[in-house]
């Protein structure tokens, strides 16, 4: 027995079994980690049959099933407990919630009425309900679920291109004119703190406030306008009776779109279906984050992670080029790299802190009062945003880089820079034709290491810049095209936003897991990249042995 | 000595290489005594034997060649080790040829029995002992090393020659008195001249033994240098 | 007039000296051979010629070894203008991992050359040099790395070669090889002697004397016996050189 176990002990079976449990037990945290994830996020936009639920008490509801569960009474045995189910009935603004518990045993009947409506909003969430008329500068023009459908069905589509037309003029046009007077006045400002030259000045700040005077003219054509299209939407609305028979009127604009789920063929759904995925990844924002899409926040993460990047990779490898070829290795240079790779274990709150405390104030606000000091108290670069985030992150990732760089050029063979040498080339030719090539793959190691680390923080861009919601993308039609100074959203504070600090914490649920499976995506699409580029380079670099 | 050979193997063929050599060298010192007793004693039983013994010699001639062969090809042997090789190599094949002049010696042996004796042999042991002895020299020159030794031989060998020249006339002189006597005085000269061959051979030993111990090759320079 | 001449070099690494007074010279368009056990000096007696002990910590050298009559040691010396007129060939195959083109013109890219006909022609003037050219004519653009070892090996002496130096320094350059190639590179020695000053590090003793005109023997840190290869490997004077040929030794 005791011989026995002990050569299974020695064979080393034993530590087989345990490496390979191991193994499997993180294979499986993550796995089901990402199934919980998907499965949470996928089912989210999958458009849902609205169920009609009248109540013992009369009640009746409109809505769609969301989870049925025992009711938790612990005296009670097993066979008798009764089960309730949640449903979302919607129309935040006619019931207060939008979601409610019914006991099954008070339902008495369940009905899918073909003509249920489900209309989801640009405000308040969806509304579900049943269509009774449709009117026009006050007067019905359409009665009668057929009738008012196919009418609202005819207009829908106008008052969203009116609407799309609004957006514009409000976003760029006179978001244009507006970033033409800020310029026109901190150039007044400018004129007014710097020309010394009495005349001159007086010469500038006349063609400045005629410029000013054009661009306000040009501001109330263009709220005019505005103003006509506003109320060309307001012309037609229509009319909801929501379950319960509370009536609701509202503008058809106020409508993102309207479908009926109970007579949607599979393919409907699944066009519906993909339809909202694209809105999701495409689009701003609604309702404090928790409807709407998510653009603004993959786009801040990418170009985030990009600039954090470009910073990081050339800093990392520099600095361990140096440590590794250049220092004389000793107790300082062991120093150094001790102090490295600890630094990657500091609380990446504190690299924030700093951030906050170097970047924005000391780099940012000296950049301010240099470059800026017309537009001062307003900070420009003295406040957080794109750059000093990046540059927060860079400093927290570029151990990774350094360590990772380090790493593989000592693996560089000896034999290749003698080679090298002696063949009549410098160091530098050295480090630049053989050393730095044959260490590429690793340095993208580190790269993918510092991006993964990277995308995934949120504390230290909380305080250097992340927002909820930013008005504007860090990239636009006006030079210089990218403004690092601005604020921008991120993937992983939005799952913290939506999650925890959004009003209505229910309904953000699903979007807390679709915004983390994107999160997951867009950071495995970053790596996926720079793996093939880094595989790619590993082949055309080491094939055959030697 | 050297220090020995890293290699065992190495270092015991080359050991048995030196002892085919010295088994040979003492197989022909004992072909020339017993040639040279069948001679004077008239013994024409002793002379077959050695006429027979002579495949001996020659099978170890053969088996030095095939060690030494062997080796070369295997060991590439380099500095006193070739040295060594080459010198057996030269010296086997001198051995085998002294080998076959204590043949010849007895062959003319047995053809003298045949006849009475001309005269009572003198010179020619005397000549026999000294080639014997340079022989015996070279061999211990061989074994030992001894570069003085093989130097000595080498300048014996005129001493060899001076006493074939003497015999050459006292045997002319018999020819002249007695023509029955010719064909048993030429026999006698042809002895001597074997004689006189088996100091040569003693001496290409001696001087192959110098060049195994010095690397120096002093043959075919007359007279012999006085110290190498 | 000796191509190198060594005099008195003395080697230290920090306090530990690893080379005594060393003196030899180096035949112009000659194969000198450097023999002896391991860690008696031999590379690094090599890697004095072109200063590539300069990148180990802590050595001194003293001495004078001068390369057709210019000092090598001297310290104010530009150490990459030597290294292209004292080309080295190691003991393991080192091509770049590059295509076999880049690898033969990088030492010219080094010096200078952009031309792509110039260029064109220097590698391949090497590759045949080294007698690999038809081996590996239709393929310059593969990855070096692909090549066998003692292909390896020739397309370092062809890259070697590109710069044209004047002396060649080979560090035991078949001791990873198999017998056909090692043969291969001693018929490309022969080769390379009439162009060529070399200079070659070798364990294997039947290779010193198959390639080289003189070999040095080196014991301990020390030149023991230096001469003619053929009266070295036949009658060395030393005790210690016929020990050690003979393999009598430790």
């Amino acid at each position: 027995m005791n011989v026995s176990f002990g050569k299974f002990w020695k064979s080393g079976d034993p530590f087989i079994w345990m490496t390979g449990g191991a193994l499997a037990l993180s294979l499986i945290m993550i796995i089901s980690l990402i199934v919980i994830v998907a499965a949470n996020a996928l089912g989210y936009y999958w458009p849902d049959r609205l169920v009609q639920v009248t109540l013992k008490d009369g009640t009746e509801l409109l809505g769609q099933r969301i989870v049925s569960e025992p009711i938790p009474t612990p005296d009670t045995p097993a066979a008798t407990v009764q089960s309730r189910t949640e449903f979302q009935v919607a129309n935040r603004d006619l019931y207060g919630a939008d979601f409610r518990w019914v006991n099954d045993a008070d339902i008495t009947a369940r009905s899918f009425p073909a003509e249920a409506l489900l209309f989801e909003r640009w405000e308040w969430g969806p509304l579900f309900g049943f269509l009774t008329t449709v009117t026009q500068d006050g007067k019905v023009i359409a009665e009668g679920f057929a009738r008012a459908w196919d009418k609202f069905q005819e207009i829908h589509p106008r008052t969203q291109e009116t609407l799309e037309r609004i957006h514009r003029i409000e976003r760029k046009e006179i978001g244009d004119i507006n970033y033409a007077l800020e310029h026109a006045r901190l150039g007044l400002k400018r004129i007014q703190t710097e020309e010394r030259d009495p005349a001159r000045a007086a010469k500038y700040v006349t063609a400045l406030e005629q410029e000013i005077a054009t661009l306000q003219h040009r501001y109330a054509e263009k709220a005019a306008e505005l103003k006509t299209l506003y109320d060309e939407n307001a012309r037609y609305r229509f009319l909801v009776r929501a379950a319960g028979g509370k009536e609701k009127e509202l503008p058809v604009a106020a409508v993102v779109r309207a479908f009926l789920p109970n007579q949607l063929s599979w393919w409907g759904r699944f066009k519906l279906y993909v339809t909202r995925l694209v809105e999701f990844v495409w689009d701003d924002p609604r309702e404090s984050n928790t409807e709407g899409g998510v653009f603004p926040a993959i786009f801040g993460t990418v170009i985030m992670v990009l600039i954090m990047s470009m910073m990081v990779v050339p800093f990392g490898v520099i600095a361990a080029l140096y440590l590794r070829e250049y220092a004389k290795q000793g107790p300082m240079v062991r120093a150094v790299r001790i102090a490295v790779n600890n630094l990657a274990g500091v609380p990446s709150i504190v690299f924030g802190v700093f951030g906050l405390g170097f970047f924005v104030y000391v780099l940012g606000g000296g950049i301010d009062r240099l470059f800026y000091p017309e537009a001062l108290p307003t900070p420009t670069y003295g406040t957080g945003g794109m750059l000093w985030a990046s540059l927060t992150l860079a400093l927290l990732t570029v151990p990774v880089v350094i360590v990772a760089t380090e790493e593989s050029l000592s693996s560089i063979p000896r034999e290749w820079r003698e080679g090298s040498l002696a063949l009549g080339a410098t160091k530098w030719e050295t480090i630049r034709k053989i050393v730095l090539p044959g260490a590429l793959p690793g340095i993208l190691t580190g790269m993918i290491l510092a991006m993964a680390r990277g995308a995934g923080e949120v504390a230290p861009l909380m305080i250097t810049g992340v927002v909820k919601l930013a008005p504007t993308l860090p990239l636009d039609a006006h030079a210089p095209f990218f403004h690092l100074e601005r604020k921008f959203m991120h993937l992983g504070f939005h799952i913290y936003d939506v999650g925890f600090q959004s009003p209505n914490v229910e309904a953000a649920k699903p979007m807390v897991f679709m915004t983390t499976m994107l999160l997951i995506g867009i950071i495995l699409l970053l790596n996926l990249t720079a793996i093939i580029v880094r595989n790619r380079l590993r082949n055309r670099l080491r094939f055959g042995t030697f | 000595m050297p220090p020995l050979h890293t290699d065992r193997v190495y270092e015991e063929e080359l050991q048995q290489l030196r002892a085919k050599i010295l088994e040979m060298g003492g197989l022909v010192e004992k072909q020339i005594g017993d040639a040279m007793t069948s001679l004077v004693e008239r013994n024409s039983t002793l002379a077959q034997a050695v006429i027979a013994r002579d495949h001996t010699v020659n099978y170890l001639d053969v088996a030095v060649d095939e060690s030494c062969t062997r080796l070369l090809a295997l060991h590439q042997p380099a500095g006193r080790d070739l040295r060594l090789i080459m010198t057996s190599l030269k010296v086997t094949t001198d051995l085998e040829r002294v080998g076959d002049m204590a043949q010849n010696i007895c062959e003319r042996a047995l053809e003298l029995n045949e006849e009475p004796p001309l005269k009572p042999y003198v010179d020619l042991p005397r000549m026999a002992d000294w080639a014997r002895s340079m022989l015996r020299e070279s061999l211990d020159a061989f074994v030992r090393e001894d570069t003085e030794l093989a130097l000595q031989v080498c300048q014996r060998d005129d001493a060899v020659d001076k006493l074939t020249a003497d015999i050459f006339h006292e045997m002319l002189a018999f020819m002249r008195q007695d023509p029955q006597a010719v064909s048993r005085a030429t026999r006698l000269l042809f002895i001597a001249k074997y004689l006189e061959r088996i100091a040569d051979h003693a001496t290409n030993i001696a001087e192959m033994v110098i060049y195994m111990v010095k690397g120096k090759n002093i043959r075919h320079i007359s007279p012999p240098p006085a110290s190498v | 007039m000796p191509e190198v001449e060594i005099r008195q070099v003395c080697l230290f690494y920090g306090s530990k000296q690893a080379l005594f007074d060393i003196d030899l010279d180096i035949g112009r368009r000659e194969v000198t051979a450097f023999i002896g056990p391991s860690g008696c000096g031999k590379s690094t007696l090599l890697r004095c010629m072109n200063r590539l002990n300069d990148l180990v910590d802590n050595v001194r050298v003293t001495g004078s070894i001068r390369l057709s009559g210019g000092e090598v040691l001297d310290p104010t010396l530009d150490v990459t203008d030597l290294r292209k007129r004292v080309g080295m060939v190691f003991q393991k195959p080192n091509p770049f991992p590059k295509t076999i083109y880049e690898n033969v013109a990088y030492g010219p890219r080094i010096l200078g050359i952009k031309q792509k006909a110039r260029l064109d022609e220097i590698v391949e003037r090497s590759l045949h040099s080294a007698a690999i050219w038809e081996e590996v004519k239709d393929r310059l653009h593969d990855n070096a790395l692909a090549l066998s070892g003692g292909q390896h090996q020739r397309l370092c002496i062809a890259r070697t070669i590109a710069v044209e130096p004047e002396v060649v320094l080979m560090d035991e350059p078949c001791s990873a090889l198999d017998p056909i190639a090692t043969t291969k590179i001693e018929e490309l020695i022969h080769e390379l002697k009439q162009q060529y000053t070399i200079v070659i590090v070798t364990h294997n003793m039947q290779q010193a004397a198959r390639v080289s005109d003189h070999t040095a023997f080196m014991y301990l840190g020390r030149l023991v016996e230096f001469g003619k290869t053929d009266k070295l490997f036949t009658t060395p004077e030393k005790q210690e050189t016929e020990d050690y040929i003979t393999g009598r030794f430790g």
